[in-house]
């Protein structure tokens, strides 16, 4: 006959510290595999706007970003961010250059689309537009969620790149040309997989599609 | 072509991620803003730890200053800055002042370094106290200079010397011509430094027009080189902007 063995009161509590420490290991694991588990997803429709027309919505992998364009402060700017978005151009487009905390770059036309992606020249390509001359006259206060159009080091060569900022960058005024500002999703931005190591971001995350709400 | 594409993604590698937005516009690491409201736009930087930057092996040097040190010499520094307005400061593309201590170059001590493309002057705030209100506007010059390249003509300035004067090869490249101090006796130099090179020479002269007019306008009565070189500044940099001032 086999006798039966009683748990000792220090077993029971090894089990049970076993079983907490696989539930918090399991739990971990998905919130580690979904990077998006706790970022509120907009729904514009849901929202009301004072300026419809100028409202676009960016949608990253981790959810709608809602973007209030300013077309008073930076009017060739928007003309062209809106052009851009309404052609759908920025679809599938990668956020190729991302600094934690500081900023998402997104917009290469050329070297960064979903399809042909070329991780040698990304950064550097344009729309086929041609450039397009810096506004930089009105004052703009350069906070986070800011959106403003890229350039190369000189000025007056803004095309399609824009990037979203993280921070406040109060010495970007006067250097780059405002379109506009997050108003709702900041935090989807904040998401956008990054590089500790670099800036460029390989097999990056992608813009799925960008569009005006009218 | 593929040795060229892994350059460039090692360039790409390199670059730093944690590069903060200030880095993004300047290319100098570790700075914060110390003073972004002046009346001419200025934007000061504070070093908050040390920096190394240059295009030959990072040559310039740079340490960390605490705020306190900064806010001793901020009221004289502004003061001087303040002395050119917005306007002005767009034409020299100068916006940002970045304000460190132990400035140096190569290794040699220097009192500040301009960086035209970069819209940005480096100053030394421990830099010598008898000299140091006076560099402020000597490396203002150089962005003057690079600025305005055509207006400055090199050779044209050296022809108001003595026919058996030569400046140096570079401006640190003699070690008997770095002194700062206004000569007693200026023979058409107005400090030792201003025989190193034309464009060091032109830089003395314009820093003693602003910082010490009368005393030097004096001395170039009894100096006629100096006279000359006096004129040549003044006509140049009414070219620039009509409403300058000295």
């Amino acid at each position: 006959m086999i006798k039966k063995i009683k748990q000792t009161k220090l077993e029971k509590i090894l089990l049970i510290f076993i079983i907490i420490l696989a539930i918090i290991a399991f739990g971990s694991l998905i919130t580690i595999k979904n990077k998006c588990l706790f970022v509120k997803n907009y729904n514009p429709e849901k929202l009301k706007f004072k300026n419809s027309e100028n409202i676009a919505i960016l949608n990253a992998p981790c959810g709608n970003v809602i973007i209030e364009l300013y077309p008073n402060i930076s009017p060739n700017s928007v003309k062209r961010f809106k052009m851009l978005i309404n052609s759908g151009k920025y679809n599938n487009v990668a956020f190729h250059r991302v600094i934690k905390n500081v900023l998402v770059q997104a917009g290469d036309l050329e070297f960064g689309k979903k399809k042909n992606l070329n991780y040698t020249y990304i950064g550097t390509g344009s729309s086929g537009y041609g450039t397009i001359n810096s506004e930089l006259d009105i004052s703009f206060d350069f906070k986070k969620g800011s959106v403003a159009l890229s350039r190369t080091e000189k000025k007056n060569t803004e095309d399609s790149q824009f990037f979203i900022l993280l921070e406040d960058a109060p010495l970007f005024e006067g250097e780059y040309s405002p379109v506009g500002k997050v108003i709702y999703g900041l935090e989807v931005l904040q998401k956008v997989k990054y590089n500790d190591k670099v800036e460029y971001v390989l097999r990056p995350d992608f813009i799925n599609t960008f569009k005006m709400l009218k | 072509m593929k040795f060229l594409k892994i350059i460039l993604l090692l360039f790409i590698l390199i670059s730093p991620s944690n590069a903060n937005t200030i880095y993004n516009l300047i290319k100098i690491p570790n700075l914060e803003i110390y003073n972004n409201k002046s009346i001419n736009g200025i934007k000061y930087l504070r070093a908050y730890k040390p920096f190394q930057v240059g295009v030959r092996n990072d040559n310039v040097t740079c340490f960390n200053s605490n705020i306190q040190t900064i806010d001793e010499k901020f009221k004289l520094i502004e003061e001087n800055f303040n002395k050119y307005n917005s306007d002005f400061l767009k034409k020299i593309n100068l916006k940002y002042v970045v304000l460190c201590e132990n400035l140096s170059v190569s290794e040699i001590d220097a009192g500040g370094v301009p960086n035209h493309r970069m819209k940005t002057l480096i100053i030394n705030i421990k830099f010598e106290k008898k000299h140091f209100q006076r560099i402020l506007h000597h490396e203002v010059f150089h962005l003057i200079n690079q600025s305005y390249k055509d207006l400055f003509v090199y050779d044209n300035w050296k022809d108001f010397n003595h026919k058996k004067f030569n400046y140096a090869e570079c401006s640190t490249c003699s070690s008997d011509r770095l002194n700062l101090s206004l000569l007693e006796e200026t023979k058409g130099f107005l400090t030792e430094y201003s025989m190193s090179t034309p464009s060091e020479d032109m830089a003395e002269i314009f820093s003693f027009l602003i910082t010490e007019k009368k005393n030097i306008e004096n001395k170039a009565l009894k100096d006629p080189v100096l006279k000359k070189k006096i004129s040549y500044i003044k006509k140049t940099l009414l070219k620039i902007d009509q409403e300058f001032k000295f």
